[in-house]
């Protein structure tokens, strides 16, 4: 393998990895929302890197172009849940989410 | 060669922001960091050869949902509640450095020493692969831009549901 694909394969799989230990270890809403994000990051950097190894540049970007669209609208519609779960509990702890215990 | 080196060091910028992002305790900061994630990912998508993908990446990913993560924090300020103490912040993600260095420097040694050959072929010309953006966009993907338009929307009646003041209750 040439340089140029280890580092983005390495890359990709670091902010994989980035992602998830936020995921994993965050209890706010904000920064589990930019966890997503930059596992998103990720999968738009390998995506154009199937595009390079193949040649296919054009079908790549219509997925990149895509995959943005949905991100924007899960970041949209997850900051306005997390704005109306602060306005109902006045935090943004998701560990203090306890309204719906039976 | 040196566009490669370009790249190898955006892409480097990006696992550093990435680590910032989530070692920052200010939220504010956190975002930020993002955006330059962005920013830098929009560079080296440019350089590989996919301009289209780099300008949505930098105008809607670096600027929209940044503006996005911004207006919910300032709606939110969780920080003026019950400040997460920086002790705690700094103990819950001191690890991820040295996860991060030794994921690295594994990745590295089993893509070079495990043999895996995943480099493009010279020459190799798969299907579809002549088209430009604008044909494999309009004329290949058209049940996808539907599929967008619908998202949008749904993601707006989304929003309005979301933020609608008072009802019956």
């Amino acid at each position: 393998m040439n340089i140029l694909t280890i580092a983005i394969l390495t890359t990709a799989f670091l902010l994989i990895i980035t992602g998830l230990y936020l995921l994993a270890r965050t209890h706010n809403m904000i920064r589990i929302i930019i966890a997503v994000e930059i596992v998103m990051k990720a999968i738009t950097l390998l995506l154009i890197f199937a595009g390079y190894l193949n040649g296919n540049f054009a079908l790549a970007q219509t997925f990149v172009v895509t995959m943005i669209v949905i991100e924007v609208i899960v970041a949209v519609v997850a900051a306005g849940i997390a704005i109306n779960i602060f306005r109902i509990n006045g935090d943004m702890n998701v560990g203090k989410l306890n309204k719906l215990n039976g | 060669m040196q566009q490669s080196i370009i790249i190898i060091i955006c892409l480097v910028a990006m696992v550093l922001l990435g680590l910032a992002a989530a070692m920052f305790r200010s939220m504010v900061k956190a975002a930020i960091s993002l955006a330059g994630i962005s920013a830098v990912l929009a560079v080296a998508l440019f350089l590989m050869g996919a301009p289209w993908a780099a300008l949505f990446e930098l105008s809607v990913c670096a600027g929209l949902v940044t503006a996005i993560f911004i207006s919910a924090i300032s709606l939110t300020s969780p920080d003026r509640k019950q400040p997460e103490k920086v002790s705690e912040h700094k103990s819950r993600f001191a690890s991820l450095p040295f996860i991060l260095i030794f994921a690295g420097v594994s990745l590295i040694a089993v893509f070079i020493l495990g043999g895996f050959v995943i480099d493009p072929v010279a020459g190799q010309v798969t299907a579809g692969a002549a088209v430009t953006f604008r044909e494999a966009f309009w004329n290949m993907r058209q049940a996808d831009i539907l599929g967008q338009v619908i998202i949008i929307l749904a993601g707006a009646f989304a929003v309005v549901i979301l933020f609608k003041e008072g009802g019956k209750a």
